[in-house]
């Protein structure tokens, strides 16, 4: 033999390519680990980001003290909030510019002499309404001209125009208490006179008649005397901004509402705010049909206009209560914007909400405020005290609409006869209250995913156990491949199928399907007792899992004849009587909504769950179905062994070793459930309702962020809130997730091999 | 060696019996028609090298090899003179006369208790007089009632490898089969352990028909009666176990037993 050639003494060496790239991959794959998780948070960090603005409150600073030698009585200001005015009732008004404190005095117009004695500021319409000493009642506007320098506001200037007086007919002596309404096309003056036979209170009607040169012309429609139909002397008098309405507060601490329209002035309502206490102030809110009452102890409550239980005419009613004013004079100055008012007492401030009843802001003021008023934008407030020297804020309240007991709470909507989850977004007027809720979308979500489930769960499971346990395997071969390629059925395509083609072929069909739900497993299960009974060599010649050809006729049978016999059932038994004729008839769809009080709407949850089948069955079915088959087959080979039928393998052995498996395969289910989206928005018909009913649709929150975001402006509380409708989504789909993966563990654990 | 012993009285010669019985998987053939007579109440032991087909004739004893894909078979089995390929024969209940013990042990997810009468459990049957009964006799049969007596209702897996395998063999002689096919049952297991099961081997052929497949050839010696070698698929040689391992009439057998090929 020759001698072994020396060995090479390199051949414990690694190679440098080796290192490197051993090296390299390292890098890469920590890199590429790091990267993930970077990216997960910078997700989080953006939605955070988008959402904490909406549970911020607000934010008040003070920018600058003015003054001005006049004690107001009322004050009004432009929309930017840089020029306020004073005024108490003398012959001029008194500006004071916010920016250099310089002051100009405006003349009142010419009154021929007459005493004003009552006076009110409209900030709505931007108009003083007057009343004078020997009964006439009329008002001016003041106007603001902004200055633009470059695109960019540089002044505003403030002029102040003349409106036509009436006198009053009623009643007599001077006007003490005035109150001035504008509708467009006409308006109301509410005012109450003090003379030596007594007070009399009058509501004025008057005509605005146009002429298409632009310039209107007010005339009288009416006065109306309505002392006589108040309980008590009056005490208070307010017309609102729209000129629809005039509550008039009495002495005995109950309001009267009027309602005045193109046949006159009518009492409508005599309601009671405050158990003893009497409204010392009546405001309108922005939208015109709610107000604040402040009573004579603090106490402010809002009242509403809705129809009790959802009928007949509508009239006040309280909604909300506020948490109690302290002793003082009270202020009031209601946004424009928004349901947002600037309340207070004493040297106390608040900023106020109604929609969901919270407190944005509460503070203290240096001063012993007597009047203040909140601009136009909502932007800066204004208070003054009775010397004459005022403190200017800033505000800044992005989000008002925005607080946990609006987006999770029952709120008494404006118009609504109780509180309740809502959710709209947004409407067809400026004044329009936002209806932010996310219980509706909540349960939208969790009514789809049920629905899906529902029909999912046990199609697909079944569908894993029968070809893990039973399908010969030639056929399983193409079974399995078959699934998987369905679930990458665009869902697109699914949601268009449904809205489109399967919604309206179920529609006329609900009888048949219902039928087809009870025929076909009953079948299914008829026939396997009787083939259990047939004799084993009648049974041997479809051995090994060929028996579904003997069960597919039968099912196929079922099918048909209940698809046909659905409609014949429906005249049987869904039959609906028309009271009014006599006529009987007989269609689901209307049958549905008579006996059950639920809603039936062509593109409904079952439509859904039909087509959600088909997204989620295969994610389910290829997930158990590996499970299933995973499980050793030494364990099913000796469940076999010690006489185990096919099913009694499936049942003692198979299903707990394969639980945790199926487990994880429901909840992937789950997910893909819970985050569809195109086919909840084009199967559901989106209406956010809160009923568990099968035969109409649902929001989900996935849907409404598909549907709501294109419209929503950036950075507005509707896109916020969208995003926190994506956080809610994802901290449901999260604690679901946890938990299910505590009990997988717990399931695996206990049924562990070795 | 007293272990070796002649059929006892009244007991079959044949009580299975294949019959020129060929196996394939699918374009496979595994067996090439085997002819042999397995007699009642006694040990028979199956050798031969990897891939002989062994395994797969044992297998065939109780229709296991039927959840196996694209498998088929000419000839026939017989256990006491009825073919196990008869229409009229339920594989279920088949499986209930022949037990089996399998290569790796293979105890459920569940207490010893429950791995024992898990035979019992599938027939139906829940009398807890006889569940127990049937769990002390089993696991008294299988010498490992001593050792876990105390713990009857803990998890199988808390066992060593070998009482595991006892576990096993309760488990498949728990319905009281007649036969009792062991394959390889000492494969993953270490001597001392071994030896505990071949001698459960020697005291349970008073009760069942044992067909063992081994590569152990000592094993084969020290607790068969009658001893098949089977080579490419096909019985070379079969006899008495001393006949076959002393004096072996074809060669392969010699060569195999003496070790120059496995």
């Amino acid at each position: 033999m020759d001698p072994l050639p020396p060995p090479d003494p390199k051949r414990f060496e690694v190679s440098r390519g080796t290192l490197l790239f051993d090296r390299f991959m390292g890098i890469a794959i920590r890199l590429g680990g790091i990267s993930v998780i970077l990216a997960v948070f910078g997700i989080f960090y953006f939605i955070g980001k988008e959402v904490v603005p909406l549970f911020q409150s607000a934010e008040v600073k003070p920018v600058g003290m003015m003054h001005s030698d006049v004690p107001p009585a009322v004050m009004g200001v432009d929309e930017w909030g840089k020029l306020p005015f004073f005024y108490n009732g003398g012959d001029k008004l008194v500006f004071i510019q916010a920016k250099d404190q310089s002051r100009k005095e405006v003349d009142l117009p010419d009154l021929n002499g007459g005493q004003i004695t009552a006076f009110s500021y409209d900030p709505v319409h931007q108009r003083v309404a007057l009343g004078l000493a020997d009964g006439q009642v009329g008002s001016f506007a003041v106007h603001y001209q902004q200055t633009y320098e470059d695109g960019k506001l540089s002044g505003v200037d403030a002029s102040v125009e003349e409106e036509p007086f009436f006198q009053l007919e009623h009643g007599d002596g001077p006007v003490t208490e005035i109150s001035y309404g504008d509708s467009g096309t006409g308006r109301i003056i509410a005012a109450k006179r003090e003379g030596s036979t007594g007070s009399s209170v009058s509501i004025v009607q008057l005509g605005m008649k146009r002429s298409l040169l632009g310039k209107g012309k007010l005339s009288l429609i009416g006065e109306t005397e309505v002392s006589t139909e108040l309980p008590a002397p009056a005490s208070l008098v307010r017309s609102s901004q729209n000129g629809a309405m005039v509550l008039i507060a009495c002495e005995n601490g109950e309001v009267a509402y009027f309602l005045a329209d193109s046949e006159g002035v009518s009492k409508r309502q005599t309601f009671k705010p405050f158990d003893t206490a009497v409204p010392r102030q009546i405001n309108f809110l922005f939208g015109g049909v709610s107000i604040i009452v402040t009573g004579s102890d603090g106490e402010q409550s809002q009242w509403s206009l809705f129809r009790k239980n959802g009928e007949g005419e509508r009239l006040f009613g309280e909604t909300k209560t506020f948490p109690n004013l302290p002793q003082g004079k009270v202020l009031f100055a209601g946004s424009q914007r928004n349901r947002s008012f600037l309340t207070g007492a004493g040297k106390h401030l608040s900023i106020r909400h109604s929609t969901s009843g919270a407190v944005r802001w509460e503070g203290e003021t240096d001063l012993d405020p007597v009047a203040a008023v909140l601009d136009a934008k909502g932007e800066n407030f204004i208070v003054a005290a009775a010397d004459g020297s005022a403190e200017r804020y800033s505000i800044h309240d992005p989000h008002p609409d925005s607080s946990w007991r609006a987006f999770f709470g029952k709120v008494w909507y404006e118009g609504g006869s109780e509180p309740v989850y809502q959710w709209q977004s947004t409407g067809g007027t400026d004044d329009f209250e936002p209806k932010l809720s996310l219980i509706p979308l909540i349960f939208g979500s969790l009514k789809g995913t049920f629905y899906a489930l529902l029909f999912s769960i046990p199609v697909a499971l079944l569908a894993a156990l029968f070809s893990a346990a039973f399908l010969p395997p030639d056929i399983k071969k193409v079974v399995k491949p078959t699934m998987e390629i369905m679930s990458s059925l665009p869902s697109v395509v699914l949601g268009f199928l449904a809205g489109l083609w399967l919604a309206p072929i179920l529609e006329n069909r609900v009888p048949s399907v219902l039928l087809m739900l009870i025929s076909i497993p009953l079948t299914a299960l008829l026939t396997g007792f009787v083939w259990c009974r047939l004799p084993i060599q009648i049974r041997n010649r479809f051995e090994g899992g060929r028996e579904w050809l003997v069960v597919l006729p039968f099912l196929a049978l079922a099918a048909w004849l209940s698809w046909s016999l659905g409609p014949v059932i429906e005249k049987i038994f869904f039959v609906y009587k028309d009271p009014a004729t006599g006529k009987e008839i007989a269609d689901f769809r209307v049958w549905w909504p008579h006996a059950t009080g639920a809603r039936f709407e062509q593109r409904n949850s079952l439509v859904l769950g039909f087509m959600m089948g088909f997204a989620v069955i295969p994610v389910i079915f290829t997930i158990a179905e590996d499970a299933l088959s995973n499980v050793p087959k030494s364990l099913t080979a000796a469940a076999s062994a010690l006489g185990a039928n096919r099913w009694q393998v499936v049942w003692t052995v198979m299903l707990p070793v394969a639980s945790s498996g199926i487990f994880s395969a429901l909840m992937i289910g789950f997910g893909r459930a819970v985050g569809e989206t195109m086919i909840m928005v084009m199967a559901t018909g989106n209406t956010p309702v809160t009923q568990w009913n099968i035969f109409n649709g649902m929001r989900t929150l996935s849907a409404n962020i598909a549907v709501e975001l294109p419209e929503a402006s950036e950075g507005s509380t509707h896109y916020r809130t969208l995003f926190l409708g994506a956080v809610v989504l994802f901290a449901m789909t999260f604690v679901m997730n946890t938990i299910a993966e505590v009990l997988r563990q717990r399931l695996r654990e206990r049924n562990k091999l070795v | 060696m007293s272990v070796f012993s002649k059929p006892p009285e009244g007991a079959r010669p044949d009580f299975i019996r294949v019959d020129n019985f060929s196996f394939h998987y699918g374009e496979k053939q595994a067996i090439f028609n085997i002819d042999m007579a397995i007699p009642e109440n006694q040990v028979t032991a199956l050798i031969g090298p990897s891939g002989c087909g062994k395994s797969t004739l044992l297998r065939n004893m109780n229709r296991m090899n039927d959840l196996v894909e694209g498998v088929r078979h000419e000839g026939d089995i017989r256990i006491g003179g009825v073919s196990l390929y008869d229409p009229s024969i339920e594989v279920i209940s088949l499986r209930k006369r022949v037990g089996m013990v399998f290569q790796k042990y293979n105890p459920f997810a569940k207490s010893i208790y429950e791995n024992v009468i898990f035979s019992l459990r599938v027939a139906g049957r829940s009398k807890r007089s006889e569940l127990d009964e049937t769990v002390e006799r089993s696991l008294r049969s299988a010498a490992l009632w001593d050792e876990v007596k105390d713990r009857l209702h803990d998890s199988a897996f808390g066992l060593s490898g070998g009482q595991q395998q006892r576990l096993c063999i309760a488990r498949a002689i728990a319905n009281q089969p007649e036969i009792l096919l062991m394959d390889e049952p000492c494969a993953a297991l270490d001597p001392l352990a071994t030896l505990k099961i071949e001698q459960l081997i020697l005291s349970l052929k008073k009760q069942f028909t044992i067909v063992i497949v081994t590569h152990n050839m000592e094993q084969a010696t020290r607790c068969s009666d009658r001893t098949a070698f089977l080579y490419m698929g096909r019985l070379i040689e079969f006899g008495e176990t001393m006949q076959i391992f002393e004096n072996p009439k074809q060669k392969e057998t010699e060569a195999y037993i003496t070790g120059r090929f496995s």
